[in-house]
């Protein structure tokens, strides 16, 4: 199978890269091993600090609307940390005391909403606050089994029994003037939280709950919907296992589930994640990359690679796959002709690019323009 | 009467002091429990959780090996919730000395200990996890213990008993008239409170801060801090102890636990100082990997999930000023004897296997001091939960088809999981799932097992013990400790206490799947939670 550009990775990184370059007129394939860091994405991008109309666009176009507006966004845990852009149902504030009195909604028997957090935080700041559990008998069946009663279970109920919510908050609500809810609600599209807000007589915040997240994933759905809708083809569930590269260019990777159909492209981009989504592999003496055995910045010395204590920064964290300037990755030094590095499997190698979903985005659309400058 | 007068105080919340509490409450008496931060912190929670057989001491230490068997028998019944009775297998590798295999059977027997000599090949079915190069194996009854259950099992019966407990609560000083101790002063850490209790005997059972609680009493016991370090593995890769058949050496007994298994350890003099923050080394984790994989093979491809140490509370022999002459022996003496200071009773050494002859010795000693002519009965009675033998036989009795958390339930508490609200959904709601533990059990320990931070509630319930070290649990459990006393404030802080406590025991083993488990912990909690 040939391809214009074979991109490594299906998060959200190698999934921008694709609709780039399909837009452009690319033919190409994205391999994803499934998981990505969108599954637990708080819905913010933290290190994108100015509104790009071009990141916009992109994610307009997909049915993610982003918005931008410089403040503070509510953690699931009742802080508030700075912002700029976030998804069209999060959140971001001018200033923490974004209400006079809050209710904050949950669901009882649900764990993984931390209500009695959020109040403690809100009220530090100066919101009078009440916190109430729905009864609901419809979430009876996931209590079933206890360890059901979780995120996207949820939103798949609330997808039909949202209307009962929004009735259910209406008639708890006294004089509050916001209203903050778990992020249960739209798996597929925003419409969902929307509504709730056009029904409800008060400010709604939608608050994190634990992973995964369900903006995270309505976000990775309508990206992949997006992709494949340019004709881009997405290969689920499947994994690189080889590399064929002569004199410093990547001719054809093998897949896992189509061992002998080599996939053969001019372009290929690795954006594999963190050591989480295995894009980087740690043993005793080394961090690795394991697809073509890049060079890796990192410490050889294994005691520098923590900070004893959890709250510091890790400097583990910083390492990743090096890169020349335009993202081409390095191997013995040398960059490989056409092979991209993008995302977190660059770990702090570029911090021109900012970390975490802005490094995604911002290091995905310049890899393929490199790549379309090329042709 | 006075509410802070007792019979007897004792100072540590160890298996010491736990089991010395239940013993004097047995015998009547009416006691207080202090202990300056939760109990088993020290030695007590350090360690394999081996039941010994006393085959490991058989050849060079005689006495304790017969200690060590006679306990183990009596633990099997007192303590049958706490205990996994696994058996052990004692294994001579081509590199040891086939030769010591008979030495060893010869000096088991003399002890007392069941010593069977197995061929290799039945070894091999009976733990196939062994190194399959064996050239010889023995066959004696180990076991596995959990100590933070047994601890608290300790713990319950003597508040049971009408004894009380204070935790988090530090002796800064002894009130003394004369030549007589008549009770502590004490700072509880969480109220700020400062408190006096008085009792005609007080019992140092402060393990290795022994040495510092006797200084606070005017005495002097030369101590010598050894510590040990562990690491335990992702699986129960073995069902059967393993141990070497040789002289003890580093890193010769991977036991069996619950959902893990430990290899240890090592044995290293460390200062005073250090006692407080015992941290493992990298070579230490070598050493363990290395010497393990020799026991079982698949431990150097097995995921480890933390590394531990503790430091045995080992006591320099009484008459020996130059230290040279160090005990595991059980030490208990009569500051009044030997230092002429009344009320004051030190108890020491020993290993967490001979705790109960321990607390025995100890009582003994209280009792002849008031006067009291009680036989002791712990080594009879069971402790609560260990009324039934089988926590299968227990879990069917409560809930008639148990689930599989239920029966992870009635194997933590014994037939005290009756006393867990269960049978709705909202009890029954798990909050750590690698462990299994509901909200239902967390509540119950929270309400009577002394319970205060995310923490201790691990060591009650298990709770952030397993593959996830707490990444999904902790926040959950944290709301219901929220709940409980009524303060989210402190519970921040508590949780991150207890993000820090883990990671503590990961990144000297920061690798592979751990770092990948640790890079998503701290993604969640800094990113996505916003701690």
């Amino acid at each position: 199978m040939k391809f214009d550009t074979v991109i490594i990775g299906g998060g959200l990184s190698g999934m921008l890269a694709g609709i780039t370059l399909q837009k452009a007129g690319q033919s190409t394939a994205i391999v994803s091993t499934g998981q990505n860091a969108l599954h637990f994405f708080s819905g913010c991008f933290k290190s994108l600090k100015e509104p790009d109309q071009r990141i916009l666009e992109l994610f307009g176009e997909a049915g993610v609307r982003l918005h931008y507006n410089p403040g503070v966004w509510l953690t699931p845990l009742g802080n508030f940390k700075e912002a700029a852009l976030a998804l069209e149902d999060i959140d971001i504030f001018p200033s923490p005391k974004f209400a006079r009195k809050v209710l904050v909604v949950n669901f009882l028997g649900y764990h993984d909403f931390f209500s009695s957090f959020l109040a403690e935080g809100l009220e530090k700041q100066g919101m009078s606050c009440r916190v109430r559990f729905l009864n609901l008998p419809e979430l009876e069946k996931l209590a079933q089994s206890p360890s059901e009663m979780r995120s996207v279970q949820i939103a798949r109920i609330m997808d039909h029994l949202w209307e009962k919510v929004v009735q259910e908050v209406r008639v708890l609500l006294k004089d509050e003037d916001a209203v903050v809810l778990p992020q249960v609600f739209g798996l597929q599209d925003a419409a969902v939280p929307n509504r709730i807000r056009q029904g409800i007589p008060a400010h709604v915040v939608f608050a994190g709950t634990m992973p995964p997240s369900v903006p995270g994933i309505r976000t990775l759905f309508l990206l992949k919907q997006r992709y494949q809708l340019l004709g881009g083809t997405y290969l689920m569930g499947d994994e690189v296992v080889r590399a064929h590269t002569h004199e410093g260019v990547v001719h054809s990777v093998a897949t896992r589930n189509f061992d002998n159909h080599y996939l053969e492209a001019d372009n290929f981009i690795l954006s594999t994640g963190g050591y989480f989504s295995k894009g980087l592999v740690s043993n005793p003496f080394q961090v690795v990359e394991p697809v073509f055995g890049l060079d890796v910045d990192y410490k050889e010395d294994r005691n520098q690679w923590y900070n004893p204590s959890f709250k510091e920064d890790q400097p583990y964290m910083h390492f990743g796959v090096k890169a020349d300037e335009k993202l081409r990755a390095l191997k013995d030094g040398q960059p490989l002709e056409n092979l991209y590095v993008t995302g977190s499997v660059l770990g702090d190698t570029r911090p021109d690019f900012g970390f975490a979903a802005g490094q995604a985005i911002r290091t995905a659309i310049f890899a393929a323009d490199q790549i379309l400058k090329k042709a | 009467m006075n509410a802070n007068e007792f019979d007897v105080i004792i100072i540590g919340g160890g298996i010491t002091g736990a089991g010395t509490q239940r013993d004097c409450a047995m015998r009547g008496l009416r006691t207080l429990l202090i202990e300056r931060s939760d109990i088993a912190t020290g030695a007590t929670g350090r360690n394999h959780g081996l039941l010994h057989s006393g085959a490991r001491y058989a050849v060079n230490d005689p006495e304790s090996a017969e200690e060590c068997i006679k306990e183990n028998m009596i633990l099997r019944r007192i303590a049958s919730h706490c205990i996994d009775e696994t058996d052990g297998l004692f294994i001579t590798l081509p590199e040891d000395d086939l030769g010591y295999q008979q030495t060893f059977v010869d000096a088991c027997r003399h002890a007392g200990i069941g010593a069977e000599i197995i061929d290799p090949d039945l070894a091999r079915r009976l733990e196939p996890s062994v190194n399959p190069e064996l050239i010889g194996a023995v066959k004696v009854p180990d076991g596995s213990v959990d100590p933070f259950r047994l601890c608290a099992a300790n713990m319950l019966d003597a508040k049971l008993r009408g004894g009380q407990v204070r935790l988090q609560t530090e002796v800064t000083g002894f009130i003394r008239e004369g030549d007589t101790i008549k009770g502590v002063h004490t700072h509880n850490h969480q109220t700020g409170e400062d408190v006096d209790y008085y009792a005609p005997v007080t019992v140092n059972a402060c393990g290795i801060w022994g040495q510092h609680m006797a200084e606070l009493a005017g005495v002097k016991v030369g101590m010598y801090p050894a510590k040990g370090a562990l690491l335990i593995f992702a699986h129960r890769v073995n069902n059967v102890v393993i141990n070497r058949c040789r002289k003890p050496s580093n890193a010769d007994i991977l036991v069996p636990g619950d959902t893990v298994c430990v290899i240890g350890t090592t044995s290293t003099r460390i200062p005073f100082e250090e006692c407080d923050h015992v941290a493992v080394t990298p070579d230490e984790v070598t050493l363990l990997i290395t010497e393990g994989a020799k026991l079982a093979p698949s431990l150097s491809s097995t995921r480890i999930l933390r590394a531990y140490a503790g430091v045995r509370p080992l006591v320099s022999a009484d008459d020996d000023p130059t230290g040279r002459n160090i005990s595991r022996g059980i030490v208990c003496l009569d500051h009044e004897t030997r230092d002429g200071l009344k009320g004051f009773i030190t108890i020491t050494g020993g290993k967490l296997m001979t705790y109960r002859l321990m607390a025995e010795i100890a009582t003994d000693a209280v009792c002849r001091k008031l006067g009291v002519d009680k036989v002791c009965q712990t080594a009879e009675i069971p402790l609560p939960g260990s009324e039934e033998k089988s926590y299968e036989a227990v879990a069917q009795k409560i809930w008639e088809n148990p689930t599989t958390a239920q029966k992870a339930a009635a194997a933590r508490l014994g037939t005290r999981a009756s006393r867990i609200r269960t049978g709705n959904k909202r009890d029954d709601a798990l909050i750590c799932e690698c462990e299994e533990v509901s909200v239902g059990e967390i509540n119950a320990a929270i309400d009577r097992l002394e319970v205060s931070t995310l923490t201790d509630l691990r060591r009650r319930t298990r709770v952030g013990m397993g593959t996830c070290q707490g990444e999904f649990c902790a926040c959950r459990a944290a709301a219901l400790l929220a709940k409980a006393h009524g303060c989210v404030e402190r519970e921040r802080k508590d949780l991150e206490d207890f993000l820090q406590e883990r990671w503590k025991g990961n990144f000297p083993i920061g690798w592979g799947d751990t770092l990948r488990e640790a890079e998503y912990t701290q993604w969640v909690y800094k990113q996505v939670l916003g701690l």
